[in-house]
């Protein structure tokens, strides 16, 4: 189990920043990812593992309207 | 079209070029009206100056920024109503703006700081490059 | 155009013209961003005053809104209606309003009562007619009572003249009009920017639901535009009053006719924003590209776009209308804004589009937008996908003078109560509003400028249809005050709000009616999850609502300050609010104002006005606990095939969050379930907001709070005293 926004996500065998926010279709072009506090910028996401209980953050920076 | 080319390498910093371009253009001894910069600390190399990509006509909602028959991108001065959007815009951050002065103002390729540079580090350029056309700046 | 309009018609309009009044003028010179002087003007007996503006209005109500709620309060009484002629539209721009360096300042703010809330209404406008109005003189323009015949208000900033006209001949609809006067008034093609025209359309005289055009001219494409004024049905009020156009003309537009304080520091906040715009905007919200309709693809991928009156949020067939599809119909490289120096240039324009329907049928005409709002509105809301509709309903939405918004959302409701059987072809008068009829729904907003058929019960907005089909008809009111998405008499503007709480306050929680310019929080609430607890919600329901009041109060525009963020935003602490960009604005007022304010006395400002407002409300009879309650609509799934549609979420949340076990249980046993949790949640909420706020368990501020704020005037403490 994993966390993404302080919401529990069943974790995944070989789970990457890319493949998560592909699972939880997040579409937005820009978006905020931290592992455990730490910033993983956009080319990264292909290679940033997630291991099990991480607490990810995926922030979008969208308050439209 | 022709600009202000320049060879940093031959750049001495004197800041000559400054002071000519400030009395052609302005009329002052302040180096900070002048249209060509030397290291000015916005990281964009040494020397500073338009090289008339034409970028800021687009930009310009009042069609105050236009090209010159010679290709030298030029300000009318008595349309412009000072908001600014070119100086944020100008890719090389060229488009100079100065407090005391109601408009933004630019190289014209006069060629006069050419004339008085001591090293030849600055030259006037005659040029149609690939950008230029590309941007449909050349005609 | 396909329609010349030659010197010798307009020469026609112009010789049937008869002046009514007319009076010369010493235009004030701007100090500090105020001119000092309001101009009133009363149609019923054709008066026109120049009125000081008090240090204590500068100090409380600050401008824009701020004045707009000041006077409307002193013209009318709680028995005032908003036909009456006591009733007033006062425009009016904001102390920041007018300055050229810093995007998205030149919005003026329209405030007047609602004929669909009863209330009172506050929208805001781009386009050139508030700075315009202030460079000639003035801070704001009041105008109460009605003509007896159709008039034109023309003022004259440089000359120095107002003139009340009869104008008998000059059309109503917006796109001819606005072209009428601007080659009237214009004396030279190059003349013509100097002129803003404000004008409504056929069918606002027609509805309750009537929207006001503010024109600006667009130098590149040599037409004007315009930018809308459009919730709240003022565009009624103006048509009521037989106004067919409010003109200001004036010449010498520059940078520094506010007479700021600091130029300097606006130039340089200009300078960087400028910057930020062109080093990030491509790679953040693509404003200057698409406008607002990003958020098309956006809402529809994270399930928040209204589909069929509000039940869905995500059709598959979304694609044919998002802003990859718009991108190509509308013209690109052009500096768009509505305002000068506006780098944000959100504003859009479709060239040359021939009109399929209607009476201006064949021509080609110039489209503005479409905004987001519109696209779901008057398209996905009413299960209609077809760009071509959109643009042409968008088009007739603001020729005819009518909000898309309320026009989209009370169609969608119509759309459900057909298909639910309440209505039928015979009160329809033959019309098949079924969701996806998209010559149905053109043809209702045909009808609304002719004021025939059953347009006149479709254009009075959800409320009032509401009472009618049940009293008419015997519709079951439940259902009818579940799915009528409105509240306060507002229609609801277009995101789905079931999934995030914090939204559903941000709706249903706002002084002037569920409109999404108070708060927008479902990302950082219902995704980020940023704010988890009822006081997180609360806080930034008390938080963003009073930040983006002030925009309102200032002439100010909200895209600037967080669809475009720094290159640093993110490491702030808050970036939800770009603390960098609020510091700019603190320093944009300082700087044309010459006060000393800071970020926490910005949100006084705010709050002063916004209380004021809670309590305008209440004076005219609404404002409590009880018109902050949402249509459930908005809160969670109304009828069975909603529930199923999103099944595994609301069971699973039935699991996970209210603690029962949805195993075994009907359908119906779950909904109510689901509803009850739902509603308990949105009551807790509005108890912690009320706090606060500084209000009581009923909605109403408190004694202390309005003594705080510096607003207990003799007036206010009395409206308030009979509710506390």
């Amino acid at each position: 189990m994993i966390k993404v926004n302080n919401r529990p996500i069943e974790w995944q065998e070989g789970m990457t920043i890319k493949k998560l926010i592909n699972s939880l279709k997040y579409s937005y072009p820009v978006l905020i990812v931290t592992i455990n506090g730490e910033h993983i910028p956009r080319e990264k996401y292909e290679e940033a593992a997630v291991a099990d209980g991480d607490d990810v953050k995926i922030i979008h920076p969208i308050a439209g309207g | 079209m022709q600009f202000v080319d320049k060879n940093e390498e031959l750049c001495t910093k004197c800041h000559l070029c400054e002071d000519v371009c400030a009395a052609a253009i302005n009329k002052s001894d302040d180096r900070e009206k002048s249209a060509i910069r030397i290291d000015d600390g916005k990281n964009i190399g040494i020397i500073n100056v338009c090289n008339q990509c034409g970028e800021c006509i687009e930009v310009c909602s009042e069609q105050a920024i236009f090209k010159a028959t010679n290709g030298v991108i030029l300000i009318n001065k008595s349309k412009c109503i000072g908001c600014l959007v070119c100086v944020g815009y100008c890719p090389s951050l060229s488009m100079i703006f100065h407090e005391e002065i109601s408009v933004p103002f630019k190289c014209i390729a006069c060629g006069k700081c050419t004339k008085e540079c001591p090293t030849e580090a600055i030259y006037l350029k005659e040029i149609i490059n690939e950008g230029q056309v590309a941007a449909g700046v050349v005609e | 155009m396909s329609c010349v309009l030659t010197a010798e018609k307009v020469q026609k309009l112009k010789a049937a013209r008869k002046v009514l009044k007319e009076i010369k003028y010493e235009p004030a010179k701007l100090e500090k961003g105020y001119a000092n002087k309001t101009l009133y003007i009363n149609l019923s007996d054709n008066s026109i005053v120049s009125k000081d503006v008090t240090e204590k209005m500068k100090d409380v109500f600050i401008g824009g809104k701020g004045f707009g709620l000041w006077y409307l309060w002193n013209a009318v009484a709680p028995s005032t209606k908003w036909n009456d002629p006591e009733n007033e539209i006062v425009i009016s721009p904001g102390p920041v309003g007018g300055i050229t360096q810093y995007p998205g300042a030149g919005k003026s703010l329209v405030v007047s009562l609602s004929p669909t809330t009863g209330s009172v209404v506050d929208s805001n406008v781009g386009g050139h007619f508030g700075p315009l109005l202030k460079f000639s003189g003035w801070d704001a323009l009041e105008i109460q009572g009605k003509a007896d015949q159709e008039v034109i208000v023309f003022i004259d900033g440089n000359k120095g003249t107002i003139s009340i006209e009869e104008a008998p001949l000059e059309a109503v609809d917006t796109h001819l009009i606005i072209e009428e006067l601007t080659e009237m008034y214009a004396e030279s093609e190059e003349d013509k920017r100097n002129i803003s025209v404000v004008s409504s359309g056929t069918a606002a005289q027609n509805s309750l639901i009537g929207l006001l055009n503010f024109s600006f001219y667009d130098k590149r494409r040599k037409s004007p535009r315009v930018k809308q004024a459009g919730r709240g049905g003022i565009g009624t009020v103006f048509r009521d009053k037989n106004i067919k156009a409010v003109v200001v003309k004036f010449n010498g537009v520059k940078g520094d006719l506010n007479n700021p304080v600091d130029l300097k520091k606006i130039q340089e906040l200009g300078i960087k924003l400028h910057k930020e715009i062109h080093d990030f905007d491509a790679i953040q919200t693509q404003k200057r590209e698409v406008g607002t309709a990003n958020l098309v693809e956006i809402m529809n991928d994270y399930d928040l776009l209204p589909v069929n009156n509000f039940k869905y949020g995500y059709h598959p067939e979304t694609w044919k209308i998002d802003s990859k599809q718009i991108k190509k119909k509308v013209t690109q490289n052009m500096p768009d804004g509505c305002w000068y120096g506006c780098s944000m240039a959100c504003a859009k324009a479709v060239d040359g589009f021939e009109l399929k329907t209607g009476p201006y049928k064949g021509h080609k005409v110039l489209i503005d937008g479409p905004e987001y709002e519109t696209v779901a509105a008057v398209g996905s809301n009413l299960g209609i996908f077809d760009l071509e509709h959109i643009l042409e309903c968008n088009f007739y939405c603001d020729t005819y003078g009518v909000d898309t918004i309320s026009l989209g959302t009370t169609t969608a409701f119509l759309m459900e109560c057909y298909e639910s059987n309440i209505l039928n072809k015979e009160i329809t008068g033959g019309l098949e509003l079924t969701f996806g009829n998209k010559d149905a729904a053109m043809e209702l907003l045909h009808q609304m400028s002719r004021g025939e058929g059953f347009s006149k019960i479709a254009g009075q907005g959800v409320r009032k249809i509401k009472e009618l089909l049940v009293k008419e008809y015997g519709a079951d009111s439940h259902f009818l005050n579940d799915i009528g998405m409105e509240n306060k008499g507002m229609e609801y503007s277009q995101y789905i709000s079931k999934e995030s709480l914090a939204q559903q306050g941000g709706y249903a929680m706002t002084n002037k009616g569920p409109q999404h310019d108070e708060a927008w929080l479902i990302f950082m609430d219902m995704v980020n999850n940023q704010i988890p607890s009822f006081e997180d919600k609360a806080e930034a329901l008390h938080y963003f609502p009073m930040f983006r009041t002030w925009f309102g109060l200032m002439g100010l525009c909200k895209l600037p300050w967080n669809d475009i963020e720094p290159a640093d935003n993110r490491q702030t602490s808050e970036p939800a609010k770009v603390p960098e960009h609020v510091q700019n604005y603190v320093e944009l007022f300082n700087s044309v104002t010459g006060k000393t304010i800071d970020k926490k006395e910005l949100i006084v400002q705010s709050e002063r006005v916004y209380n004021f407002q809670r309590i305008f409300n209440i004076k005219m009879g609404f404002g409590q606990s009880l018109h902050d309650n949402p249509p459930y609509r908005s809160v969670g799934p109304v009828t069975v095939e909603e529930y199923l549609s999103r099944q595994d979420r609301y069971d699973q949340q039935m699991k996970e969050l209210i603690g029962v076990d949805p195993e075994g249980k009907t359908i119906e046993e779950k909904m109510q379930i689901t509803r009850k949790y739902r509603e308990d949640q949105y009551d807790e909420l509005r108890q912690t907001v009320y706090k606060r706020r500084g209000w009581t368990e009923n909605g109403i501020p408190t004694l202390e709070h309005i003594k705080n704020l510096g607003i207990d005037f003799p007036e206010v403490v009395e409206v308030l005293k009979k509710h506390l």
